[in-house]
């Protein structure tokens, strides 16, 4: 066991997975000689070379698309977005290519590729360095979209992501990255995508939550417990697409009342898409009708008004309150 | 026995007097039979889904695949029947694709436009193939397998962003990859005048691919010209471009075609069918059409069905 933050534990996973297949190749803007922007990629090119390492020019579109033909050929390509903001110029590969071939050859063919990025904001940045667009991403049919929360669960599900026979985006919430450390297993562990995880276990409200808001999650919960003695079950994501319905509806059948804590903006976000799949499965055992917290539908504000634009304990706590006292 | 070794078998023969010209009539005429015969089924009211026929330019697609070895990967756009029939001679899981039959070469999940064969890609997206192309013949190169990967392109894909992206790239890691241009002057409606700046040969050149250009009446100098580029890459191991003049003699897709009689008239002239038909013995010329026939008759039975 060794303590580390995210950084240090994808960086873990990506000389885990370099070393176990030589058909893994890590490539983008700056990941080589320069160890990339966050660090992310550090030590990369000194030990495995320029062949496998391999510093793009400044340009996604072509980034991605050279990956998903280098994914259609055998190799196993983890394509880095310097900040997820600078990603919509490969959205066409995305769609056009990723996850159609698997549909096209009956599975035949695949596009076994991940996508690295980061996003989210708390880093006084600027727009394009900020947001969460991981409603965009999942909204491509065939494409996963895999968010850790932690060091534990970013180089577990980093690792299945690049053994998964398809396209996954890895959204890294990039406030995280330096934020915190946790105990990091010796053996490297495979976490299955699309499996959401029970963090805290409650009886009164059901918090799912992804990124980095679960951090404000698990404090808005104790806070909560704290104040008015109530027990906060609480589930973390981890996987956009495909959505773990299962782990969320046991936990709202159970508690009778759910809040959503998402960082993205709320219209035709992912909190939108879990209450639907609620309403369906579940409605008659909703208590209140399900909370969400998100950010607002403009463009992300410069740092200046980021406290304003973005969601945070307070306003998880105040959801939270409003479902309670329905 | 495709086209390629009934050339090889017909010259172990000793029979050499025409031998080439002869398949090569018979690859263009296959794939021009099966696009006239595409858009009759269109008028007709019996097929659907889309088709972007290459009536014209189908001596691109066979000069190129001659060169070519199973090994090597072709990756094709929306106009890529003949290029997947030059490649494969698969006629019927062609047909059958385009019909949105089960039994096609997609299981009829494709369409006109989206194949998918072993070494075989096309998209319908105008350029978003090129770096996949690029890609894989990365990784043709990673592997040492010495395959080279052909890109078939239009003009009107030239003014797409990411093909230069993919020159780029392709010339940085010394891609064994070769950009086609087939120039039939055209993006759907709207002449290359109008919608290119500056000069296409240089577009290549200006990354470092040689390029060569060819005029394309003539199917025999085109089977030259595809001859030194696919030559030029297997050899060097990095990228190359092949411009070749050609002329779309049919809509872009079905009944959209704008250009006056008299254009397509002058465009017939530069047809290189005739001219090699011209070439050959009217007995052999009407025996390799009659053939061409039959298999397009049985592939159409074959392919019947609900659609």
């Amino acid at each position: 066991m060794a303590r580390m933050n995210m950084v240090q534990a994808i960086n873990l996973a990506l000389h885990e997975e370099m070393k176990r297949d030589e058909n893994v190749i890590v490539m983008g803007q700056d990941v080589g000689v320069n160890e990339g922007v966050f660090r992310v990629t550090a030590g990369l090119y000194k030990e495995f070379g320029e062949r496998r390492v391999i510093d793009t020019p400044l340009a996604e579109s072509g980034i991605l698309g050279t990956a998903v033909g280098m994914a259609l050929a055998g190799l196993r390509p983890v394509a880095e977005m310097q900040f997820s903001g600078f990603s919509y110029l490969m959205m066409g590969h995305l769609e056009g290519h990723c996850s159609r071939y698997r549909s096209r050859t009956h599975g035949h063919l695949t596009v076994p590729l991940v996508v690295r990025m980061p996003y989210g904001g708390g880093v006084r940045a600027l727009e394009h360095h900020s947001e969460s667009r991981e409603a965009m991403f999942a909204h491509i049919p065939g494409i996963k979209v895999v968010i850790p929360s932690g060091p534990r669960n970013a180089r577990a599900l980093l690792t299945a992501a690049i053994r998964d026979a398809d396209t996954v985006v890895f959204m890294e919430p990039k406030r995280s990255y330096r934020a915190f450390r946790e105990e990091v297993p010796e053996e490297s562990e495979v976490w299955p995508i699309g499996k959401a995880r029970v963090v805290q276990e409650g009886t009164d409200l059901t918090l799912v939550s992804w990124g980095a808001m679960l951090r404000m999650a698990l404090e808005a919960a104790g806070e909560a417990h704290a104040r008015r003695g109530v027990s906060v079950e609480i589930i973390d994501l981890l996987s956009i697409s495909p959505m773990d319905t299962e782990t969320i509806l046991d936990s709202v059948k159970k508690t009778g009342r759910c809040v959503i804590a998402q960082e993205a903006p709320l219209r035709l976000g992912p909190a939108s898409e879990i209450i639907a799949r609620i309403n369906d499965k579940a409605l008659l055992y909703l208590e209140a009708p399900v909370g969400r917290v998100g950010s607002y539908d403009v463009v992300t504000p410069y740092f200046g008004r980021e406290q304003a634009y973005f969601p945070g304990v307070d306003s998880v706590r105040r959801a939270i309150d409003e479902t309670l006292d329905f | 026995m495709d086209w390629r070794e009934r050339v090889a078998a017909e010259g172990s023969r000793g029979d050499r007097t025409g031998h080439f010209e002869r398949e090569f009539y018979r690859g263009i005429y296959l794939i021009r039979r099966l696009e006239e015969t595409l858009l009759e089924l269109f008028a007709a009211g019996r097929l659907s889904g889309t088709t972007h026929t290459c009536l014209g330019q189908e001596a691109n697609a066979v000069a190129v695949a001659f060169h070519l070895t199973d090994a090597d990967v072709v990756v094709s756009n929306h106009r890529c029947h003949g290029h997947y029939l030059a490649r494969t001679g698969d006629l019927e899981g062609l047909l059958a694709e385009i019909r949105g039959l089960e039994r096609g070469l997609c299981s009829g999940k494709g369409g006109s436009q989206h194949l998918c064969a072993p070494n075989f890609y096309t998209n319908g997206i105008q350029g978003g193939i090129v770096p996949l192309a690029t890609g894989m013949a990365l990784a043709e190169k990673q592997r040492g397998s010495g395959a080279i990967v052909t890109v078939f392109i239009g003009d009107g894909t030239l003014g797409q962003g990411v093909v230069y992206e993919s020159f780029n790239i392709a010339a940085l890691w010394a891609a064994p990859l070769l950009v086609v241009v087939e120039a039939n002057g055209w993006a759907q409606s709207t002449p290359t005048p109008r919608a290119m700046a500056g000069s296409m040969r240089q577009r290549l050149e200006a990354f470092g691919l040689p390029c060569g250009m060819v005029e394309g009446t003539d199917a025999l100098e085109i089977h030259r010209a595809a001859g030194a580029a696919v030559g030029q890459v297997r050899e060097t191991g990095r990228p190359a471009g092949l411009i070749i003049r050609t002329q779309r003699l049919g809509p872009h897709s079905k009944g959209d075609d704008s250009r006056s009689p008299e254009e397509l008239e002058t465009l017939r002239e530069r047809d290189p069918l005739p001219r090699l038909a011209a070439s050959l013995d009217p007995e052999q010329r009407r025996a390799i059409e009659a053939e061409c026939e039959r298999r397009l008759a049985a592939a159409l039975t074959a392919t019947e069905g609900p659609l």
